[in-house]
């Protein structure tokens, strides 16, 4: 067993392989796994390498700094000279890994990520620790509900939102191959175990993890095992939903959404961020062109969120399993 | 004393006049950033015939140096250098602002082989040099990589957050070198964001640093063969330069930052390089 592997609890597939059974109450801690995970990377791939904004010990960099000192480079509190470092890198061949709060790896060094990383098309991992509302209680300033909306017009970028331990277990590494930017979206709330150890994070590709014919639910990060207990709840009233996990959003498997919403033809976006920009967007321009369906967005509205625990803002944005089910029931019955 | 002779410094100048005349040819295509252009070119000279270890004919040979036009709006003055040395036709020189041209305003590393890196938006290049150089220290390669700067673009904070770093991680194989021709867009540097003494305040970041002539081969070339100036720690080179060097009725004027010419005057403002050429060949005897 390697590292990686050690850092997750061990579910075979046969201990999820009916659809109630993705509902396992087993919470994993991202952090701690992408900190086995990068330490494991490090280890195969000498070409990685770290750039801490005064960031590493509390976004999954300690490990590899300790093992990796001459790799990790502590840029202190200065997030536009850490992309442009990682650039350089870059483009002189090793794969840089940047990993901060989400306001900082993506905001403040905005105008780098896209001339540097993005318009040369360059091999690096931003790791944006802390999204959605991971830390609500530090307030708007690092409650970030918009960055995928406007990190995915940027060319060239990818954008990977793992939905669960496994799945972060894995991201590093597929990132890693991408060459391309890749920006990996991370809560820092303990991730709900929704798929077994032999499943594959597959870059571009969503997957099916609950077959349904009446509505179609495509979630992304946390909201896919939200979405997957509120699905539970949709069946008690007779509805057979599909559940998608879309954990790439850019490039979205347009494929799938597709498919789905041509069986169901309805279909609702579940995701921790603004409904602007984000995942109900990036489904609804490629179902509005090939296959134009009822839709409806779950997420945040066009505001800043306020202060307050992961919980309370889950409630005050309806994004409970619960309301989430409430809110689809609303739809399904609108027709 | 300078390493140089006589005959060495009279075809820097004269290489440094033809570029000075293609860019003025080039801008039959268009108007241009002939300012900066114009004051960067004897430092540009000299790093591409006498100091930059590389080979035209492998621009993505591993070993060589690095240059980063991080002011890149520039660009002219490394097009005609990179054409003098060989890296591409000179045809694609009268391509300039052209649709899809390889010679934008601002260089393309995906178009036009030897540019290291693409810039435009100021503020860019220190950082993206001094991944290069930590690379560098890490594969155990002895290249050294070169970012020129702007004295306008060192208003940018993001040039002061890499000075900072560089000097913090000892990469003594990075070099910047500031055109200082004191003027941007609006006026004088000195009266929009007084940046003095830029001298103290690298040195202050921790940089090794030598103020120099920016306009005089010697100086120049002394300079950058010196480099690292310390074990340990990056090299700085503040050089005083003339905007637009080398037409003499723009000479330190701001409203040519961005110029461009009538056709019909074409031949008048190249008559005007080359008498200027002949005044600085003079002055060598």
């Amino acid at each position: 067993m390697n590292v990686a592997e050690r850092s997750c609890v061990k579910l075979n597939k046969s201990d999820l392989d009916s659809e109630k059974n993705h509902n396992i109450d087993i919470y994993e801690d991202a952090r701690k796994i992408l900190a086995d995970a990068l330490l494991e990377l490090g280890t195969d791939n000498k070409n990685i390498v770290f750039i801490s904004m005064d960031s590493s010990a509390g976004a999954s960099g300690g490990a590899f700094k300790k093992a990796f000192p001459e790799r990790h480079f502590e840029f202190g509190i200065a997030e536009q000279n850490g992309i442009g470092e990682a650039a350089g890198l870059a483009i002189s061949g090793k794969i840089p890994v940047i990993a901060a709060y989400v306001p900082f790896t993506t905001y403040r060094p905005f105008e780098q990520i896209r001339d540097d990383l993005c318009k040369t098309k360059l091999n690096a991992i931003i790791m944006g620790n802390n999204s959605g509302f991971s830390v609500s209680s530090l307030g708007p300033t690092h409650t970030i509900l918009e960055e995928v909306g406007v990190l995915r017009a940027l060319p060239n970028m990818t954008i990977i939102c793992p939905a669960d331990g496994i799945e972060y277990r894995q991201v590093l590494e597929v990132a890693s191959k991408i060459n391309c930017p890749t920006y990996i979206r991370i809560s820092r709330i303990k991730a709900k175990r929704i798929f077994s150890d032999d499943h594959k994070l597959v870059f571009g590709k969503a997957d099916i993890i609950k077959k349904g014919d009446d509505i179609t639910l495509l979630a992304t990060g946390t909201m896919v095992s939200k979405s997957l207990e509120a699905a539970d709840i949709l069946a008690k009233e007779k509805i057979n939903a599909e559940v998608i996990s879309m954990s790439t959003i850019k490039p979205l498997d347009e494929e799938a959404v597709i498919n789905s919403a041509n069986k169901t033809g309805k279909v609702v976006t579940i995701e921790e961020h603004s409904v602007f920009n984000g995942l109900g967007s990036a489904v609804s321009e490629v179902l509005s062109k090939n296959c134009p369906v009822r839709m409806k967005f779950i997420g945040t509205p066009d505001e800043y969120a306020p202060v307050g625990s992961y919980e309370e803002l889950i409630d005050y944005y309806s994004l409970s399993s619960e309301k989430i089910a409430g809110t689809i029931l609303n739809f399904y019955k609108s027709f | 004393m300078s390493g140089l002779t006589k005959n060495e410094i009279k075809e820097l100048t004269k290489k440094a006049y033809e570029c000075r005349k293609n860019i003025l040819k080039m801008m039959r295509f268009g108007e241009a950033h002939i300012g900066g252009a114009f004051s960067s070119l004897d430092i540009i000279t000299v790093l591409y015939n006498k100091i930059l270890k590389h080979d035209p004919k492998k621009p993505k040979w591993e070993d060589r140096d690095r240059f980063i036009l991080s002011a890149g709006h520039k660009g002219m003055a490394l097009y005609t250098t990179l054409e003098n040395q060989g890296y591409f036709n000179k045809e694609i020189l009268w391509t300039y602002n052209t649709f899809n041209t390889k010679v934008p305003m601002h260089p393309d590393e995906k178009v036009l082989p030897g540019i290291e890196f693409p810039t435009g938006s100021l503020g860019h290049g220190l950082a993206v040099g001094q991944g290069m150089a930590h690379a560098g220290k890490l594969d155990k390669k002895d290249y050294r990589v070169f970012v020129m700067l702007g004295d306008g673009e060192s208003a940018e904070g993001s040039v002061w957050e890499a000075l900072m770093s560089a000097s913090n991680f000892n990469l003594d194989n990075l070099v910047v070198i500031v055109d200082k021709n004191g003027l941007q867009v609006n006026g004088r540097t000195k009266e929009i964001m007084n940046s003095e003494s830029l001298e103290e305040k690298f040195k202050a970041f921790g940089w090794e640093t030598r103020a120099i002539a920016g306009h005089d081969f010697n100086e120049i070339y002394d300079a950058l063969s010196s480099v690292p100036f310390k074990t340990g720690k990056p090299s700085a080179i503040i050089a005083d330069t003339v905007k637009c060097k080398g037409l003499d009725f723009a000479e330190d004027k701001y409203e040519y930052h961005h110029w461009h010419f009538k056709e019909s005057e074409i031949d008048d403002v190249l008559k005007n390089v080359d008498e200027c050429c002949r005044e600085e060949l003079c002055k060598i005897e």
